[in-house]
């Protein structure tokens, strides 16, 4: 593999990192918006989200990216390559967030929010400092597991011509027909950065364990 | 132009149906062997001897650091380097069956490790060792407990049949874009393969459901 | 901005395409660009000779083609480079003004698309691995596998390889759609698959990279053209490509590129597509 390769192989890690974090900085705060949603029992909003997110969950990666990037311009909405990508991983983080969410607000202690009601906390208030806190802690470990779905899906752009780290590696194999080389690169690049992920999350579920947080 | 699309989806009804055909008997084949592998791999992954139980769980951490379709791309086209060539459904259902069984194996394990030690305890106790321990004592509790997790692993080995567009398959998601590419109906084809893939995850849910409320029953 | 310089002709081509009944208005009529600023077109990112990236830059003929285009516009280009199978419903819908790739004209495809002055002509050839000795001739090819790429003219005109087959008592055998050529061509070398059908521009320009795996076959179609398209009824924005076209074969810059890419020169192709497909 010549340092033409190894260039290409590089920028694809890069696209591929910055279209995760992307997709993670935005999905991870738009599951918690749904999760409200759904916990506030906001009428008729509360059936949409539930379907949404039932919808997402079930649609593969694949599939979603070229309804994103080429579905949605005949109804009117354009949508950039590169932002297809990034909103396509959103969207599908963003549905099993949602769940991870729900499952940290429904198992949050009432008596708690009924303390907190009780010393005249306004909602805002009741919610960043009592409720987010918490629920933040109890549900970063599956959070972080799902970041790490998230980038093991992220190979999915390359089928509208995101060059990401998957692509570029194969790209390099169907030239010089010997494939080996730029897929173990490519494979390098996805357990460095996973790995990274990983390690967080069994570091948090150990101190989860040991009791650390609440 | 939606109104046309659909259309146009009707009168390639089959071609889109047999893409879904191909997706379901991919899932049903991998799934099955993957279950097969991954108990296999559980067995393994609580032995006694450690030098095969750390080996495995390492080689599953790895294996989780891979993102499926740079897996199946090393299948399909990594493996003829070695001399094995292999067509692309195998290579397919190979990729699927190994990736799947390395997750299935590892949420047995969390259960496993999620069983209170006295019932294993007892049934040592009363003579069970090895594969009648395995089969007898520890299996049934395992699987019975894992059986969302496992109907979770299903839904996600649908999913990643998707990702065998890639290698040429035709399965439902192919289907979809190959309509589209020739008959420019994008949204049709598109939601339609998403509905169908919907159908697909709700029936996978409906059945562990069953599952469970029959377990339920039994106990 | 530049003056546009419409030959004779390029007027007459322009007003038969308004002749044309109008199909869907989503996309930029030639006014609309002008005042937007800009014009996208969508290229195929690797098909070779024809557009393809080298050392991480776009070339190719068409690439080259656009770029001299570009030059001569008068407002911005911007240029997507996408799979195939995004391509023409991507013009069809109006994501893109046009589509600047190698698109064999055929019948069907001209009921939702107008297409520019063509930009070569071609052949459907088969490729098959150099010194395999199952196949001498066309006769041969029957039953065995191929590849095609999916959503493709080339797997549109497979029929008349199969009656080619058929009148000497064959038929074809599996067909294999690939999302591209390059992953076809990587099967065909690991002997999943018998023989590939493209174009014979494209054939030759893998079998001169590659001459000890590959060698090329015989025709397995009639000729047709090739040419770039926009959206039927955007008739403004055919008429100037039609004449960047045209001008290019006027002052030989056309011929010179065929060359480069080709090896050969396809100075009578007619000035307005057709197709027999």
């Amino acid at each position: 593999m010549g340092t033409g390769d190894y260039l290409a192989l590089a920028a694809g890690a890069g696209n591929t990192i910055a279209i995760s974090l992307l997709a993670i900085a935005i999905g991870t705060p738009l599951g918690l918006g749904l999760a409200l949603i759904r916990w506030g029992r906001v009428r008729g909003l509360d059936g949409v989200v539930a379907t949404l997110v039932s919808l997402l969950r079930a649609t593969p990666a694949v599939t979603l990216v070229l309804l994103v990037y080429f579905a949605l311009p005949t109804v009117g909405l354009e949508v950039p390559r590169f932002a297809a990508g990034v909103a396509t991983l959103t969207l599908g983080s963003m549905a099993y967030n949602c769940e991870i969410w729900r499952a940290a607000l429904l198992a949050f202690p009432r008596d708690q929010l009924d303390a907190a009601c009780a010393f005249g906390m306004p909602r805002g208030l009741r919610f960043s400092l009592v409720v987010l806190p918490q629920i933040a802690r109890a549900a970063l470990p599956a959070l972080v597991n799902e970041m790490t779905l998230l980038i093991k899906v992220s190979p999915a752009v390359a089928v509208i011509g995101v060059t990401e780290a998957t692509r570029a590696a194969v790209r390099i194999g169907a030239t010089t027909y010997n494939p080996i080389p730029p897929f173990l690169v490519a494979l390098a690049i996805y357990v460095v950065v996973i790995g990274f992920f990983v390690a967080t999350q069994r570091m948090l579920e150990r101190r989860h364990r040991a009791g650390l947080f609440a | 132009m939606i109104p046309h699309g659909i259309e146009v989806l009707w009168e390639q009804r089959d071609a889109m149906l047999a893409g879904l055909a191909t997706t379901l008997a991919i899932a049903a084949a991998s799934a099955a062997c993957a279950g097969l592998l991954g108990l296999l791999l559980f067995a393994l992954l609580i032995s006694r001897i450690r030098a095969v139980a750390l080996g495995l769980t390492w080689l599953i951490d790895l294996m989780r650091c891979v993102p499926f379709m740079l897996f199946c791309y090393l299948i399909y086209y990594g493996l003829p380097s070695f001399g094995i060539v292999i067509g692309n459904l195998m290579a397919g259902i190979i990729a699927l069956t190994i990736y799947n069984a390395a997750y299935i194996a590892e949420l047995l394990r969390g259960a496993f490790a999620a069983l209170p030690r006295e019932g294993i305890e007892a049934g040592q106790a009363f003579g069970f060792h090895g594969w009648r321990l395995l089969v007898r004592i520890i299996l049934p509790p395992v699987l019975l407990s894992s059986v969302p997790m496992l109907g979770n692993q299903m839904v996600q080995i649908i999913k990643d049949s998707a990702f065998l567009v890639i290698i040429a398959v035709q399965e439902l998601t192919f289907a979809a874009n190959e309509i589209q590419a020739t008959y420019y109906v994008p949204f049709a084809s598109f939601v339609c393969a998403m509905l169908l893939y919907w159908g697909l995850c709700l029936a996978v849910e409906g059945g562990v459901r069953a599952v469970v409320a029959m377990a339920e029953v039994r106990r | 901005m530049a003056a546009l310089s419409l030959t004779r002709r390029g007027v007459l081509l322009g007003a038969a395409a308004a002749l044309a009944t109008t199909g869907v208005a989503k996309a930029l009529t030639l006014a609309e660009i002008k005042k937007r600023g800009y014009m996208t077109v969508a290229t195929e990112d690797d098909y070779q000779p024809f557009e393809f990236t080298k050392d991480g830059k776009p070339t190719g003929y068409d690439q080259e083609l656009l770029e001299m285009f570009k030059k001569s516009a008068g407002f911005e280009v911007r240029q997507d480079i996408i799979p195939w199978t995004g391509i023409l419903p991507g013009v069809t819908t109006g994501k893109y003004d046009a589509a600047v790739t190698a698109i064999l004209v055929t019948q069907e495809r001209m009921k939702t698309l107008d297409f520019c002055s063509p930009v070569v002509e071609s052949i459907d050839y088969y490729l098959k691995r150099k010194g395999d000795k199952k196949i001498r001739g066309i006769k041969d090819l029957n039953g065995l596998s191929l590849g095609v790429e999916a959503g493709s003219a080339m797997l549109k005109m497979l029929p008349q390889l199969d009656d080619m087959l058929k009148a000497t008592g064959g038929k074809l055998g599996k067909i294999v759609s690939y999302q591209g050529y390059p992953e076809a061509y990587q099967d065909l070398a690991l002997g999943r698959i018998d023989f590939v059908v493209n174009t014979r521009l494209s054939l030759e320009s893998i079998a001169k990279s590659k001459p000890d795996t590959f060698e090329i076959g015989e025709p397995v179609s009639k000729p047709t053209y090739i040419a770039w398209a926009v959206v039927k009824g955007n008739s403004e924005l055919l008429a100037t490509l039609n004449a960047f076209l045209l001008g290019t074969r006027k002052d030989g810059s056309m011929y010179a590129l065929q060359k480069k890419w080709f090896d050969t020169t396809f100075e009578h192709m007619p000035e307005a597509p057709t197709a027999d497909v």
